[in-house]
């Protein structure tokens, strides 16, 4: 595999910044067919892809819950007024699990495991090459992209719908504590608003979504990571450009995936 | 009578060069079984350059390596691989895996390359790689619990714990006080010498290669400027290796 060398340095030229955007692209694109190409060849590296699983999700349980309490409370608590206002406090419920389910909870949690987990994957990796230790496992035989890459890739495309699943039910959970601070309503009538509202075409193509987010972290960070050069200062800039290039990735695809889903499923919209 | 070919490493006109500056010009060597090898040269002078392209790290720009008689640039990743199960590197930072304790770190080629071999016979390898190079209570420590001697010394052990046929060393004293120094480049030669291995030393400190060397040469301005014994290379008239050597003589 051979990827395009990115030009670092204090003073770019507009021309350098072309072709790193381009080199950054085609690279992207030459480690996402290496990654296909290798993910089912065996020896598998089912352990591996276990223990990062396992580390990814204790890593980031914690963010993404109160994350996912706080996004339905604010949501609740900002649009209690406005529905109160026109009469239609009984849509509420309905309302934020709808928000919840199809575009806040997959996207901001995907946005906070790329914060969390590309970022560290970027630094990781990245340490690893600079110190010489992928040369070394590629020296002792093997393969350093199945062992780091293909283990992690699969990791974090597994876990994040997971966790996604885990930030919707805080959120309605965190929604419905902010509707009884100002007004009562029962559990039981929020939960079956909640349940009446949401249908199997809100919530698949939503969660699916998630895998694309989880992949492209993954991907992203080992990326960044395994091609990292210039000693502790590249690690720096694997680390955060691995963050932004996954979060700007996350939107873009979002964008993408929210269409296709409206065209596969037409009464969405 | 057809002598018998003892060449282990083979490399010819070798090419290479990053951008404008080239590092190795039209370089060719042998490496002969059970030979100590010793590439001494100024920092910079493409010495890793030339050890890395040994073993596949980097592709020189022209020439031919041979291992055993093969190819390494027309090789298949498989057929390199089962190459580089007959050979150690150790790296000028050890290149320890830094989540790994150091029995992970030991035990990780030996779970991969021989699957066959049960938890009771890693133990044993790993306990006596550790006896070799005297550091049997850093079992379960981490690599960033080690001081840097200690390191090249783990380093090391993973190294051989293959029992390479092979060994290459890119420097391996560097850093190091003179006294941890002499005592590694010790260990160097009594594993060569247990283990009846051939290895190349990348290195610019002389008294390590006094120790090791059975044969040396210098890389001046990317070409061999020496190659011969190391006293004949520490005895020379040329003003540049009188020069470089002078400073290394007087210690000794």
């Amino acid at each position: 595999m051979k990827l395009p060398r990115i030009i670092y340095g204090r003073r770019l030229s507009y021309a350098d910044y072309i072709y790193n955007f381009f080199a950054t692209i085609s690279g992207l694109t030459i480690f996402n067919l290496e990654f296909f190409k290798q993910a089912f060849m065996p020896p598998y590296e089912v352990r591996e892809v276990k223990k990062h699983m396992d580390e990814l999700g204790v890593k980031t349980f914690g963010i993404v819950s109160v994350t996912g309490f706080i996004i339905g409370l604010v949501l609740a608590m900002q649009s209690q007024p406005v529905m109160q206002r026109f009469g239609a406090s009984d849509f509420l419920p309905g309302m934020v699990s709808l928000s919840v389910v199809r575009e806040l909870g997959p996207v901001i949690t995907a946005l906070i495991f790329a914060g969390r987990v590309s970022s560290g994957i970027g630094a990781e990796l990245g340490s690893m090459r600079v110190t010489e230790q992928i040369d070394a496992m590629e020296v002792s035989a093997i393969n350093p992209f199945k062992y780091l890459v293909v283990t992690r890739v699969i990791a974090t495309t597994m876990i994040l719908p997971v966790l996604t699943i885990y930030v919707i039910f805080i959120a309605i959970i965190g929604g419905y504590l902010a509707i009884i601070i100002t007004e009562p309503m029962s559990f039981e009538y929020y939960r079956s608003s909640v349940i009446q509202s949401i249908e199997f075409g809100d919530f698949i193509p939503a969660v699916a979504k998630t895998f694309v987010f989880g992949y492209i972290v993954g991907l992203v960070g080992s990326y960044k990571g395994f091609t990292t050069e210039g000693g502790t200062e590249g690690v720096g800039r694997a680390s955060t450009t691995s963050v932004v290039l996954s979060s700007l990735l996350i939107l873009i695809f979002d964008m993408i995936l929210v269409k296709i889903s409206l065209w596969l499923w037409p009464t969405l919209g | 009578m057809v002598m018998a070919d003892t060449r282990v490493v083979e490399i010819l006109n070798l090419f290479k060069r990053f951008d404008e500056l080239v590092v190795l010009d039209d370089i060719s060597l042998n490496v002969n079984l059970g030979e100590n090898l010793v590439v001494f040269g100024q920092s910079g002078s493409g010495k890793s350059v030339l050890l890395k392209c040994i073993i596949r790290l980097m592709k020189p720009d022209k020439g031919k390596i041979y291992i055993n008689r093969n190819d390494v640039f027309k090789l298949s990743i498989k057929e390199l691989n089962n190459i580089r199960k007959n050979i150690g590197f150790l790296f000028q930072g050890a290149a320890l895996y830094d989540s790994m304790t150091v029995r992970e770190n030991l035990s990780f080629p030996l779970k991969r390359h021989f699957p066959e071999m049960t938890i009771d016979q890693i133990n044993g390898k790993i306990k006596t790689a550790l006896e070799n190079v005297s550091l049997e209570e850093a079992i379960d420590k981490m690599p960033s619990e080690l001081s840097g001697g200690m390191k090249k010394r783990i380093g090391l052990a993973r190294s051989i714990i293959t029992d390479p046929a092979l060994m290459l060393y890119d420097e391996p004293t560097t850093g190091l006080d003179p006294i941890t120094s002499k005592e590694i480049s010790e260990l160097i030669l009594t594993l060569q010498k247990k283990l009846n291995m051939t290895s190349i030393v990348v290195t610019h400190d002389l008294i390590c290669a006094e120790i090791i060397a059975d044969r040396a040469i210098f890389l001046r301005d990317s070409k061999i400027a020496f190659e011969g014994k190391i006293k004949d290379l520490t005895s020379s008239n040329d003003p540049f290796l009188k020069n470089f050597f002078s400073h290394e003589l007087i210690k000794v």
